[in-house]
């Protein structure tokens, strides 16, 4: 079982939001975007220490619209989290009985899934806020009867553990023997009886040998041992000097977790080595919880949820990319925020999550496979769905209309002959436009392929910037980064990451993957057939011929060193081969030097770019686009 | 892991209940006759399935024909397999539907905090409201079409849905045929646009979800691994039909218990070739529970002698063996007869012979007889000696007007726009307090405000209620139409209005008996649903169950013989054997050999084998003035030449 979906409303900067999760979901975003409020969503709803201190909702918890707000009158926390079947006979037996109850079961595809919402409002006469758990059929209903009691969601909880990691995870706190995990495994450790024994009575030898070592402690040990005649009357007490731990618990509790980096340093306690290492043994201390005691304390088919704050805490970028093998190894469903642009190199494009904030609170943006909308049913939507029965899919109960993958125009126009007459035709067909223009976000695996290839050299940054700049290649990637300076516009501080998207893929792709992430996007392409191609294969992709306009610039020249020798570049240029080593520059006819200037792409365009930064008269003569580019790009949307 | 009790209870049982309870995989009718122990059976094996498989999350499903007979079993589950109760469902058919309804019922578009109309009233004012809307636009169409109601419950026993009724009928020579299939049509459609269902419909809807959706029934197979079914004697054939459809075709572990010499609800459906069907479509090992542990031999005869009159039962069952052998009574004391004069003797005479007894044992007396209306008068005379006497029925309604408005209040809040609801709730305040506000008046208000009845009803009544305890339930009332979660402060201080006033007036029993009757279901809808119940689902678990209070002690019960199903008492008085009571005068009507007398035997065989220690058979010469013959059932038992 794992957890395929789960929406929030009203809770801190969350207003309304809805992901689904996969086997492992990293969410990306700047700091204060809310994704802890989304881990912590899912964290108190599935936990089942509620009224402690620390969990539960709070005042602090209920999003609030503007400053006057009041929590106690704003609409409710609500938290819906969904599991379902991915394939039919996917939850073994013994799940599905004893969750029964619970649970809805799609009677066409047979698969099972339950919806579990809590929802937290204040309270007047308990004066304090107070939560309600709920399951629902796809209709959003809330099940009633045997369905709604408590007992329920002990059950539930049973099977979905979660365990939260923060950020700041200290190697001290989690191997202490009262921590979530060590403790637990401590207290499972069994010593055979006989083992058991022996132990008490070495240690008991020990002990007097020591206690005998020196006089001055058997001479302690005696004077304690008179305190009991003062104290009791009847019979005789005694009293012992204990140098060692009595019974092998004392030692076991004590045990502690020693490490050396290599064979010729020393070991030392965790605690003595750097943060970086603390932090990773805590997450290799669950592994061990998880495989040791899970199926004991939960049940056998019990999933382990681990939330994990930023992974990479504390590691060197090397450390933090091999982290995700292991992360991705570890059993159960994982759910992560992370900051590194190391880590996200290795997360596969689907698993990503963008986390924003904007006017209307959190959002969240992600490649999507498929897509839905709420729409009437009638026979002949059963029909058209029939007809594309690996495209389309319709549920009768919550009447939601699903598209895998983008919707074809033939596919979108048979639908809406569906609602020819019916009374709800202006709702329906506003919905399916909307269907449609959601799926042309779909970005497909193929072309997801072409990008993963490339991907591990992508600097994983781009995922945390505002907005993208495509250009073709690295000559362009520099001069670009010189003008900006030039131009006194910090790209980092802007979070503008700028991508030559020829080197790196296909740019078509770039801009399909920043429409479907809601990156804001401005491309430059050469002049020529290539840059030609380039704003087609866009054109294809479902963007509209206005969007393309405004989105993508081509030089007026059929490439870069065209346009900057036409810019009147062409004297400085020769120089800059000429103080390269290349003599012959400085004469050579103009196609000769385009030629010289194609072969030396990024030293000359290094070169340059120095230049720009330090000489406004050259940097104005850069391409006419760059200069409008730049001006755009703060209010780029 | 079984208890003590549990191995107590185990040890008690002879051979054939033992291989009854230890039977494995497969089907198996249980033939049991009455006092065999089949409960004890029943409880025993489903404890032993549990106990066994305590490591495994499967359930088991036991379903019985009243509400009483589910808690009892399940309590006597709780103390065998503590803690593995929880893997049982046990309760009526109606209600198992109604749960599956509740859960899966989307699929028919039926929310899950659907409306149960349990009042034959609710039906009528429902399909009334329908009818008068058809109405304007199909001439054929008239508010008198309300009196096809009893057809249509006929047609949904029979799952025969709207669409093919109008065939059914004109096959059955039925005039109208068509018009009664429209009038079923709008029915059902006010029915689905209230979110509401009958009883009927719970059976119905919940078959046409198993069968449009075998996933549905396939996954209550997949949970209930073992399904025992009570009292399958009196299964009607829609009843049969759902058994079948969840069970699908390979499912056999259906543990069935039935006597088809205890068929009385033939009248609804009921009928031995439901067990007949069973016997075919699921091939069950057989089994027999012939030894009687209830009844006093001379009565075992009697039964025996009785019941070989018939001719419609399992032809290869065997007579009653008596088994019990502690009896408190010499045996020429274990069968009294008693002739009288006339019915008026008949009544004193009973009442006297009664009131002989010593008060403590008069909670172990029951007086049956084949209709209520004899029960009343001896009621009556009950009364009149000073013997406190209640007639056991089940009663959809409270009887007084505080409990009437309570739940029309509470259904109101829930429903706002009701209005068939709204002038109960009126009546019934106005009832309680004196008032006159007229359910007109509110409505009239209502539409010109805008705001809701509810709001415009309270508004009205608290101007015109002085302080005091009914100033101070509209108080709480109002508070609760905006936030129904805290309904049960209503609920509560209507028990402790309810208390006091019962204190303060001791000859307000009605009263007394809403109370004690609220008390006991809210008890029961908290174990049944937990402590969370929202109100639908409060209301919901009302609707299902009788508003009758346990009887109080020392009482002496009278019921029907069909209230009789399932009960024992130590002595039993069979009153009014005589030709056109027992049997009826409709059954010898239609015929000695008739099904219909075989059925009036049946009720006979039912009625004195209740008995634990004594039977008094009683009848009277004269009936109304007319003179009758002693019942043809005393000659067949061997009482009277």
């Amino acid at each position: 079982m794992k957890i395929t979906r789960i929406s929030i409303s009203n809770f801190r900067s969350i207003k309304n939001a809805e992901v689904t999760l996969d086997d492992v979901t990293v969410f990306v975003g700047a700091n204060n975007v809310g994704k802890t409020a989304i881990i912590d969503a899912l964290r108190i709803a599935l936990t089942r220490r509620w009224g402690m201190r620390g969990t539960g909702f709070q005042e602090y918890d209920v999003h609030l619209p503007s400053e006057a707000s009041d929590p106690k009158t704003e609409p409710p926390v609500s938290i819906h989290i969904e599991t379902a079947e991915a394939v039919k006979d996917e939850w073994p037996d013994e799940l599905i009985q004893d969750l029964e109850s619970v649970l809805y079961l799609d009677p066409v595809s047979e698969k099972h899934s339950i919806n579990l919402r809590v929802t937290c409002k204040w309270d007047e006469n308990e004066g304090k806020f107070v939560p309600t758990w709920e399951w629902l059929n796809t209709a959003r209903q809330a099940l009633s009867g045997k369905s709604a009691k408590q007992t329920n969601l002990d059950r539930f909880w049973q099977y979905l553990p979660v365990f939260y990691l923060g950020a700041l995870r200290d190697a001290d706190d989690e191997f202490s023997p009262r921590s979530q995990f060590w403790g637990r495994l401590l207290k499972a450790v069994q010593i055979p009886p006989k083992t058991e024994k022996q132990v008490v009575r070495v240690l008991g030898v020990i002990n007097k040998r020591l206690l005998k070592a020196d006089p001055m402690l058997d001479d302690i040990s005696k004077t304690l041992g008179s305190m009991t005649k003062v104290a009791s009357v009847a019979s005789t007490g005694g009293a012992d000097l204990r140098l060692l731990p009595l019974k092998p618990w004392d030692i076991l509790s004590e045990a502690k977790v020693i490490a050396r980096n290599e064979t010729a340093t020393p070991w030392l306690p965790l605690e003595n080595h750097g943060q970086g290492l603390q932090s990773l043994s805590v997450l290799f201390l669950f592994r061990a919880f998880v495989t040791h005691l899970l199926a004991e304390l939960y049940e056998p088919y019990s999933t382990p949820v681990l939330a994990l704050e930023e992974p990479e805490a504390h590691l060197h970028p090397q450390a933090a990319r091999a982290l995700w093998d292991h992360i991705l190894s570890m059993p159960g469903q994982k759910v992560l925020t992370t900051h590194s642009p190391y880590f996200v190199q290795r997360v596969p494009f689907r698993w990503l999550r963008i986390v924003r904030l904007g006017d209307s609170g959190t959002t969240v943006r992600w490649l999507k496979e498929s897509f839905s909308i709420s729409v009437p049913a009638n026979k002949a939507l059963a029909a058209i769905v029939k007809k594309y029965p690996a495209k389309l899919s319709f549920d009768t109960s919550s009447s939601v209309l699903k598209v895998s993958g983008a919707l074809e125009e033939n596919q979108y126009r048979d639908l809406l002959t569906c609602y020819g007459e019916h009374p709800s035709r202006v709702d329906a067909t506003a919905a399916l436009k909307r269907l449609a223009e959601e799926s042309a976000l779909f970005v497909s695996d193929s072309d997801l392929q072409s990008l993963e290839t490339f991907a591990k050299r992508i600097r994983g940054e781009i995922f945390f910037a505002r907005s993208w700049v495509l250009l073709e290649g690295q000559s362009e990637f520099l001069l670009f980064h010189a003008l900006c300076k030039a131009s006194k516009l910090n790209l980092d501080a802007a979070g503008i990451a700028v991508i030559d998207a020829v080197n790196n893929g296909y740019p078509p792709v770039f801009a399909s993957l920043a429409r479907a992430l809601g990156f804001p996007w401005i491309a430059v392409f050469d002049g020529d057939n290539a840059g030609n191609t380039y704003i087609q294969g866009i054109a294809t992709r479902g963007f509209s011929a206005a969007e393309v306009n405004a989105r993508c610039r081509q030089l007026k020249e059929k490439n870069l060193e065209h346009q900057l020798i036409a810019d009147g570049l062409e004297n400085v240029l020769r120089k800059i081969l000429v103080d390269m080593g290349d003599s012959d520059a400085a004469t050579a006819p103009k196609d000769e030097l385009i030629k010289k200037l194609t072969k030396e792409k990024t030293r000359y365009a290094s070169v340059l770019g120095e230049l720009v930064i330090a000489d406004p008269q050259v940097a104005a003569k850069l391409p006419k686009s760059y200069h409008d580019v730049i001006a755009e790009l703060p209010k780029l949307k | 892991m079984t208890t003590e009790a549990f191995t107590t209870a185990f040890g008690s049982l002879t051979l054939v209940q033992r291989e009854a309870v230890l039977v494995g995989d497969g089907s198996v009718l249980v033939l049991a006759g009455p006092g065999s122990g089949k409960t004890q059976v029943l409880t025993c094996r489903i404890a032993k399935l549990l106990a066994d498989s305590a490591d495994e999350s499967f359930k088991v499903l036991a379903l019985t024909f009243t509400d009483k007979a589910a808690r009892e079993m399940l309590t006597r589950v709780q103390t065998f397999v503590p803690g593995q109760e929880e893997r049982t469902s046990v309760g009526t058919i109606h209600s198992f539907c109604a749960q599956v309804l509740r859960q899966h019922g989307i699929h028919l578009g039926l929310k899950p905090d659907f409306t149960i109309f349990s009042q034959d009233r609710d039906r009528q004012l429902l399909l009334e409201e329908g009818l008068q809307e058809t109405a304007r636009t199909e001439q054929e169409i008239s508010t008198d079409h309300v009196r096809f109601l009893p057809i249509i419950d006929k047609l949904k026993v029979r799952l025969i849905d709207p669409a093919s009724a109008a065939e059914r009928l004109t096959k059955a020579r039925l005039t109208e045929a068509a018009l009664i299939a429209r009038v079923y049509q709008i029915y059902e459609a006010q029915l689905r646009r209230e979110n509401a269902l009958d009883f009927n419909s719970l059976i119905f809807e919940t078959y046409v979800l198993f069968s449009q959706f075998p996933a549905i029934a396939k996954f209550v197979r997949r949970v209930y691994r073992y399904w025992l079914l009570d009292e399958f004697q009196d299964t009607t054939d829609g009843q049969y039909r759902l058994i079948k459809a969840m069970a699908g075709e390979s499912f056999k572990n259906v543990f069935v218990v039935a006597d088809d010499d205890q068929i009385i609800y033939q009248w609804n459906g009921a009928s031995f070739r439901q067990i007949q069907k069973f016997t075919t479509e699921f091939e069950p090992k057989v089994i027999q529970l012939t030894e009687n542990w209830r009844c006093p031999p001379g009565i075992v005869e009697a039964a025996n002698r009785l019941v070989a009159y018939n001719s419609q039962r399992t032809t290869s069952k065997m007579p009653l063996v008596s088994g019990k052998t502690e009896l408190s009574l010499p045996a020429e004391d274990h069968i009294r007869l008693m002739p009288f004069d006339d019915d008026a003797a008949e009544v004193k005479g009973i009442a006297e012979d009664i009131a002989k007894r010593p008060t403590p044992d008069r909670s172990r007396v029951a007086v049956l007889a084949r209709t209520r209306s004899l029960l009343e008068k001896i009621c009556a005379g009950l009364v009149a000696k000073r013997v406190s006497a209640v007639i056991l029925q089940r009663r959809n309604e409270f009887l007084t007007p505080q409990f009437r408005w309570l739940a029309a209040f509470l259904k109101q809040a829930i429903r706002p726009l009701d209005k068939r609801n709204l002038p109960l709730l009126v009546e019934s305040f106005n009832r309680m307090t004196g008032q006159q506000v007229h359910s007109e008046l509110v409505t009239a208000r209502a539409e010109s405000s805008g705001r809701s009845y509810l709001e415009e009803w309270i508004g009205l009544v608290v101007a015109a209620t002085p302080a005091g305890p009914f100033a101070a339930l509209l108080e709480t009332a109002r508070g609760i139409i905006g936030d129904l979660s805290g309904f049960r402060s209503l609920t509560e201080e209507m028990v402790d209005y309810a208390e006091h006033e019962s204190l303060e007036n001791s000859e307000a029993l009605d009263l007394q008996e809403d109370l004690a009757a609220w008390k006991e279901i809210s008890k029961d809808i908290g174990r049944h649903v937990g402590s969370t119940c929202t109100l639908d689902q409060f209301l919901q678990e009302l609707e299902l169950r009788s508003k009758e209070p346990t009887p109080p002690r020392d009482a002496v019960t009278l019921m029907t013989i069909h209230g009789a199903k399932g009960r024992e008492f130590d002595f039993v008085y069979v009153v009014g054997l005589a030709e056109d009571t027992l049997p009826s005068f409709q059954a010898k009507k239609v015929g000695d050999a008739s099904p219909e007398m075989e059925e009036e035997r049946r009720n006979c065989f039912v009625a004195i084998t209740r008995t634990k220690e004594q039977l008094i058979l009683s009848w009277a010469a004269k009936y109304r003035g007319y003179i009758k013959q002693p019942s043809r059932f005393l000659r067949e038992m061997g009482f009277v030449p």
